[in-house]
C-alpha cells in the first residue's frame, strides 16, 4: 500500500531562514506519528508545508502519491484536519462553528443533523448545551475538542495536531487518545507529552530543520 | 442672473478674515502660523493653476485634450489610492487603474450620453467637473476598500488559513473580509445620500445656485452626481478588490507579505 504522506528531500526557507533542510519520510494510512525537537527545530513547519502554507525550495511533498501542487492543494486541505494549540473556530457560537465548513462548496449538501452533532459531542465528552455557547467563552481545551469534532463531522482521515495535548486535562486527554486509537485515522502530530509519545508508532526527531532520528515502536 | 464678481481689493479683504482665527489660535497657545500660511498659499496657487488650466480646457474644448485630462486624473488617483491604502504600487497599479477607469468611464458616459445629452458628449464644461467629482469620491471609497480588506486579512490571517483548511476556496475564505471592506467603502456615500440637504447643502448644488441656476435644476444635477458617485464607488471597489485577489496571494492561496508597503504596517 502506498504511503499517505511522503516527503522527498524537502527543503523550505522563509525570509532567508532555513525552516526545513532536505527532509524525507513516509507515513502510511493508520499510523500515528509525532514530531519532536526543540522549539524552532521545524516541527510545525512540517505540518504547514504539507498544507501548502510554505513554498518549497526543493524536493517534493506527496499526498496519497500525488505531488503537492496549486491544483491539488485544496483536495489535500479538505482531507486533512489541522488542529493547533488554540484553534480558531471562525463563528460566533459553537453550533455555527461546527456547521461552518458545510457552507463551503466542497462540503455543501453534507450538513450533519442535530443528532449527529450531539453524537460527536458525546464521544468527546462535551455537554450538549455547549452548542449554543459563545465561541470566545469556551476554554482552550474545549476549543480543541470542538475543532476535533469538526474534523470528525467532515469525516477527515488525516489529522495534523500541533501541541494539542498541552491544553487538555487528564480526562479530556483520554477522550482524545480514544478517538485516535481508530486504526482508520492517520495522525502526524507535534507534542512533548510523554503519554502521547508512548502511544505513537513513529517518533521523528528534528534538529534545526533536519530529521536526525526516526524511532518506531509497535505498541499500538 | 450673473454671479457677482469678487474684485481684487475684496479678495484681499477676504484673506484678512483669516487674521481672526489666526489671532485666536495664537492666544490659546497654538503656534500654527506656518501651517496656516502654507495651507492658504498652496490652496491659492493650486486653484489659480486649475483656473488657468480649466479656462484653456473650456476655450479649446477639444475631445482629445479633455480625454487626456481625465487620463491624468485617473493616473494620479491610481497612485494616490495605493499609497494611502498602504499597498505597493508596482503590484497593483494596473488592477486599480482598470477598476477606477472602467467604473468612471461607465458612469460618466451614462450621465453624458443618456442623461444630460449636451451637443457634444465630450463638452469640457460638463465632463471635466463631473468626472472629477465622481473620481474624487471613488478614490475615497477605493482607499477604504483596499485598506480595510488587507488590514482585516492580515489581522485574521490564522482565521483565513483555518477557512482554507476547512475546504474553502480562496474566494470563500476571504468573503467575510471582502463584504466588510465593500460595506465600509460605500457606507459614507449611502449615509451622505440619506442626510443630503438636511445636514448640509451639497457643494455642487450650492455652486450651481451661486452660478445662477434655478434651484430645481441644481437639485436634479445633485441627484445625478450622487447616483453616479454611488454607482462608480461600488463598482470600482468591488472590481479593484476582486482583481487584487489575483495579485496578493500565491498559487497556494497564501497571502504574499511583500505586496504591503512595509512602513504602513499597523
Amino acid at each position: 500500500m502506498p504511503p499517505i504522506i511522503r516527503f522527498n528531500q524537502v527543503s523550505v526557507t522563509a525570509h532567508e531562514k532555513t525552516l526545513l533542510a532536505n527532509i524525507s519520510f513516509r507515513l502510511f494510512a493508520g499510523e500515528k506519528a509525532v514530531l519532536c525537537g526543540k522549539s524552532g527545530s521545524g516541527k510545525s513547519s512540517v505540518l504547514r508545508t504539507l498544507l501548502g502554507l510554505h513554498p518549497l525550495k526543493s524536493g517534493t511533498v506527496y499526498f496519497q502519491e500525488n505531488p503537492l501542487t496549486p491544483e491539488s492543494v485544496q483536495s489535500i486541505r479538505s482531507c486533512t484536519a489541522y488542529i493547533g494549540q488554540e484553534p480558531i473556530l471562525g463563528a460566533e457560537n459553537v453550533r455555527e462553528a461546527l456547521l461552518l465548513p458545510f457552507q463551503f462548496k466542497i462540503h455543501r449538501g453534507h450538513q450533519p443533523t442535530e443528532a449527529q452533532l450531539i453524537e460527536v459531542l458525546q464521544r468527546l465528552q462535551l455537554p450538549e448545551n455547549i452548542l449554543d455557547q459563545d465561541s470566545n467563552r469556551i476554554s482552550g481545551g474545549e476549543k480543541q475538542r470542538i475543532a476535533l469534532a469538526r474534523g470528525m463531522l467532515l469525516g477527515k482521515k488525516l489529522y495534523l495536531l500541533d501541541e494539542v495535548t498541552s491544553a487538555l486535562d487528564a480526562d479530556s486527554k483520554q477522550v482524545v487518545f480514544d478517538v485516535f486509537s481508530d486504526p482508520q485515522l492517520t495522525v502526524l502530530s507535534v507534542a512533548h507529552d510523554p503519554e502521547w509519545l508512548e502511544r505513537c508508532d513513529i517518533i521523528f526527531e528534528l534538529e534545526a530543520g533536519r530529521l536526525t532520528e526516526v524511532r518506531r515502536h509497535g505498541n499500538t | 442672473m450673473e454671479t457677482l464678481d469678487i474684485k481684487l481689493p475684496q479678495m484681499a479683504l477676504l484673506y484678512g478674515l483669516c487674521l481672526l482665527p489666526w489671532l485666536l489660535l495664537w492666544l490659546i497657545g497654538l503656534r500654527l502660523s506656518r501651517d496656516i500660511g502654507v495651507g492658504i498659499l498652496r490652496m491659492s496657487i493650486q486653484l489659480a493653476l486649475v483656473g488657468i488650466y480649466l479656462k484653456t480646457l473650456f476655450d479649446l474644448n477639444n475631445p482629445w485634450l479633455n480625454g487626456l485630462w481625465i487620463l491624468v486624473m485617473l493616473i494620479v488617483a491610481d497612485f494616490s489610492i495605493l499609497r494611502r491604502a498602504g499597498l505597493k504600487v508596482r503590484y497593483f497599479v494596473l488592477a486599480t487603474f482598470i477598476a477606477i477607469a472602467s467604473s468612471i468611464l461607465l458612469s460618466t458616459a451614462y450621465l453624458m450620453i443618456l442623461v444630460i445629452q449636451p451637443a457634444h458628449f465630450y463638452d469640457a464644461r460638463y465632463i471635466v467637473p463631473l468626472a472629477g467629482m465622481i473620481l474624487g469620491n471613488c478614490l475615497q471609497a477605493n482607499v477604504i476598500a483596499l485598506e480595510r480588506f488587507y488590514s482585516a486579512l492580515r489581522k485574521n490571517e490564522n482565521e483565513y488559513t483555518t477557512f482554507l483548511m476547512l475546504g474553502a476556496t480562496r474566494w470563500e475564505a476571504v468573503r467575510p473580509y471582502f463584504r466588510e471592506a465593500v460595506k465600509a467603502a460605500i457606507n459614507p456615500t449611502i449615509a451622505s445620500m440619506a442626510t443630503m440637504g438636511l445636514v448640509s447643502l451639497p457643494g455642487m448644488m450650492t455652486g450651481q445656485i451661486l452660478g445662477g441656476s434655478e434651484p430645481w435644476l441644481a437639485v436634479k444635477y445633485q441627484i445625478a452626481i450622487m447616483i453616479c458617485i454611488f454607482t462608480s464607488s461600488t463598482l470600482a471597489s468591488i472590481i479593484n478588490l476582486k482583481l487584487s485577489l489575483k495579485i496578493a496571494f500565491n498559487a497556494f492561496d497564501v497571502f504574499r507579505d511583500e505586496v504591503i508597503e512595509k512602513k504602513n504596517i499597523r
